[in-house]
Parts: structure tokens; C-alpha cells; sequence
């Protein structure tokens, strides 16, 4: 398993290895049935705190992507029960172009109630077309 | 018995007229690591002192492994180990004769188990340690320090002055050695971005006060920074937690703990903004050269 952390970074070390995880068993890098390292080993192989890996994969595991089973190790999971964890990954992606896109919208100059309009409108729109 | 490990209620210590700790708290739960931050004279090693017992607290009240620096520091040092940030000491020892000048001096001494140190971190044990280099005497210390299995460790500073590879080889350590051997850890260091990995919390020190504390992710959420316009700082008051104020032509730069509630304030009164995510050095500086008052000056 690989996994690369980048020091330093605006991002939480904690996401970036969540991150790298999830889209690791979403894309079949990792394959159901696969065994990941235990939580020591992880944390010894990045240095990084027992406590945030282990926080990690109780997420993952929360999440339908891996599950932790006791006294024997932490497994990948079947596809079928990744639906959740895909939608979490999507609504993260979709905040984060939601985030960059009202950036660029004020750096066009459009102001908060132009931006607010444009939602309201954008939403209607989405609304009636779900009709 | 409490699940704290160490904790300290309103610490005060001066040097003469020279305050260097004032109303100082903190606690950390068993089996967790603290991250003490601060520049250089922020407080940090007479901190560390004076959990140990080596230096007396002129007031507040201290609890470290369960036993009480001023009185007990005898015991404490039978439970606690200790990194000093002078690693200088005994240098025409070698790694072994160091270990058996020691060993005397702790009841609890593992002989077995400092070797196993030695033979783990790749200590040579019959060179002289002015010989060895700056990260394998972090590593001698580190192994000495450990060799009677202490309940709690507090390194001064042990990765000052080490290289970016030997720096992430002493955390890999730390985590396979302390932490995963269920130990409470207090170090401190300067390299905010160093210690995000490890530590469970970090405790920023400046000028002899803890200014926050808090875990790594918490305080990533919490302290942001933000762009606004001329106008909103003009209209409204500093908000709660401002750490910094920059102009950039006709709009502020600022940075702000308790951003989440700021944003929303703003929001609401539908001002517009830009908020970032900083990093780790970034929000430290913040802390301890950030200059709030420049929001009045607006």
C-alpha cells in the first residue's frame, strides 16, 4: 500500500492519508479482501500518530470501506458496501469545486448578493428540471 | 487514579524580576503525546524543568505520573524519562559505558532493554560519543532515557539541529517506541509543520503563556485566514481570536482563531470574503508575531 504524505500542506496530514485510502479501495487499487497494514504498522511505516491512524480507519470502516476485524486485522471491503463512502467522496469533491468556483466568482467582481442570486436561480432551475 | 498522566494548574516561575512561566495549565490524558511550541525564550525548557522537579515552581500546582515534582522528584524520576536538549554530555564515554555508568542510578534499569535500544536504533556501542553523529546521539539519549521503561517521557527539543532525514527517522521512532508502546510523551520543538504528524495536541508557547492548545486538526479548522474588504474592517469591531491584520491595497489580509463563527457572522450580514486553510507554521506565527491592533489602525 502506498501511501504518500506531503508535509507542510494546507491539508491536514489526518485527510490526506483518509484521502488516499478511500480512493485507493474506490478505484481497486486495493481490492476487497485485501489486508491493510494493522494500525502500528501504518503509523510506524509514515511516523505518524498511533492515535490519528487509528482514527482513520474507524472512519473508513464508518464509511462501509474497510472493516476492522477484531483480534484478526483490518480488511478491505466488497464493493457493494462502498456506496456511502463514494457518495462521502463525492460530496467532498463537490464542496471543494463549489469552494474554488465562488472564489473565482469574486475574483470576477460578482458581490454576494449577485453571487446569492445566481444560486437561487441556479436552484430553481435545478429544481424544476428534476420535475 | 486519574487518566492524566500529567497536568499543571497555574504555573508561575521567575528569575528574579524576570517572569518566564505565568498562569501556565495544561493536561495530557495517559498514552497521548504534547507538542510544546514555542520560538527560542518562550519558556519551553524551564517548563519541561520544572516538571521534572529541577527547578522549583515559585506557584500552581503540578501532577506528573502521578507524583508531585516539588516533593516527590525521586519517584518522578523513576517514572518519567528524560531528553535534555544538551546532548553534550560524556563525550569520551562510548554508547555501552554510558549505559553502565547509568544504569546505578535507576532501580528499574533493564540492561536487557537498553541494548535492545542500542540494537535498534543501529548504536554503535564501543565508539566514543563525540564521535557519533547528531542523530545517533538523539537516539543514544532517546535509548537512555527509556532504558527503565518510564510511564512518561519528556524530550527537550530532540530534534533541534538534526537533518530532514535523520528528523523523520526520530519520529518514526517516537511512534514505533513511545506511542505505539502506549507511553505519554511531552516534547517540545519549533517546527510547528514537524510535529502535525505526531502529536495529539500541541500547546503554543509565547512569552511564557500558553496561547492555545489544541489538537493539530482543531486548530487547522479554527484559525483561518480570511480577505476582506476595506469597508467591513472599517464597519465592524475586531471579531473574537483576530491574531493578524495585513492590508494589501484596499483589501485585509487577517487571520482569525474562531474563523467558523466569524465567517458565518459575515455572512449573515452578507459581507463577502475569502477564506484560506494555513498551514501549521503559518497559524504558529500568527500566534506569536501576529499583530491584531492593526485593525484599529484600519
Amino acid at each position: 500500500m502506498f501511501v504518500h504524505i506531503e508535509r507542510g500542506s494546507s491539508v491536514p496530514i489526518s485527510r490526506q492519508i483518509a484521502e488516499q485510502l478511500r480512493s485507493q479501495c474506490l478505484s481497486g487499487t486495493l481490492i476487497a479482501g485485501d489486508k491493510l497494514p494493522s494500525v502500528r504498522e501504518l503509523a510506524q511505516q509514515l511516523a505518524v500518530n498511533v492515535n490519528t491512524v487509528f482514527r482513520i480507519y474507524e472512519r473508513l470502516a464508518a464509511e462501509g470501506l474497510i472493516e476492522l476485524r477484531h483480534g484478526d486485522g483490518t480488511y478491505v471491503c466488497p464493493k457493494s458496501l462502498k456506496v456511502d463512502a463514494q457518495l462521502e467522496t463525492q460530496r467532498d469533491k463537490f464542496g471543494l469545486e463549489f469552494d474554488a468556483l465562488i472564489q473565482q466568482g469574486v475574483m470576477l467582481g460578482f458581490t454576494a448578493n449577485e453571487l446569492r442570486t445566481r444560486l437561487t436561480s441556479a436552484l430553481a432551475t435545478a429544481r424544476n428540471s428534476q420535475k | 487514579m486519574s487518566d492524566l498522566a500529567v497536568s499543571v494548574r497555574n504555573l508561575r516561575k521567575a528569575f528574579g524580576s524576570q517572569v518566564v512561566l505565568e498562569d501556565v495549565s495544561l493536561e495530557v490524558p495517559g498514552g497521548q503525546t504534547l507538542a510544546l511550541l514555542g520560538r527560542n525564550g518562550a519558556g519551553k525548557t524551564t517548563m519541561i524543568r520544572t516538571l521534572l522537579g529541577l527547578l522549583p515552581a515559585d506557584s500552581g500546582t503540578m501532577r506528573v505520573a502521578g507524583c508531585d515534582p516539588a516533593t516527590e522528584s525521586l519517584e518522578l524520576r523513576r517514572r518519567v524519562g528524560y531528553l535534555a536538549e544538551d546532548q553534550s554530555m560524556y563525550d569520551w564515554m562510548t554508547a555501552l559505558e554510558l549505559c553502565r555508568f547509568l544504569e546505578p542510578f535507576y532501580p528499574q534499569w533493564d540492561a536487557k532493554l537498553a541494548d535492545q535500544y542500542l540494537e535498534r536504533f543501529e548504536l554503535p556501542r564501543h565508539v566514543r560519543i563525540e564521535r557519533l553523529s547528531k542523530g545517533q546521539v538523539v537516539k543514544l539519549g532517546l535509548a537512555v532515557a527509556l532504558a527503565h521503561a518510564p510511564q512518561v517521557a519528556i524530550l527537550d527539543d530532540p530534534a533541534l539541529g538534526l537533518d530532514p532525514v535523520a528528523r523523520k527517522e526520530f519520529n518514526r521512532d517516537l511512534v514505533e517506541h513511545l506511542q505505539a508502546e502506549g507511553r505519554t510523551v511531552i516534547y517540545s520543538s519549533h517546527l510547528l509543520d514537524e510535529v502535525e504528524a505526531v502529536a495529539d495536541t500541541v500547546a503554543i508557547l509565547d512569552r511564557g503563556r500558553i496561547v492555545r492548545q489544541g489538537p493539530p486538526e482543531t486548530l487547522r479548522e479554527e484559525v483561518q485566514r480570511i480577505v476582506l474588504s476595506k469597508d467591513v474592517v472599517r464597519q465592524r469591531p475586531a471579531p473574537q481570536g483576530l491574531l493578524d491584520v495585513r492590508k494589501h491595497g484596499e483589501s485585509y489580509e487577517i487571520v482569525v482563531d474562531g474563523a467558523p463563527r466569524f465567517i458565518g457572522e459575515l455572512n449573515a450580514a452578507g459581507h463577502s470574503l475569502q477564506s484560506t486553510g494555513m498551514t501549521l507554521d503559518d497559524i504558529f506565527e500568527a500566534f506569536v508575531i501576529g499583530r491584531p491592533q492593526a485593525w484599529r489602525e484600519a
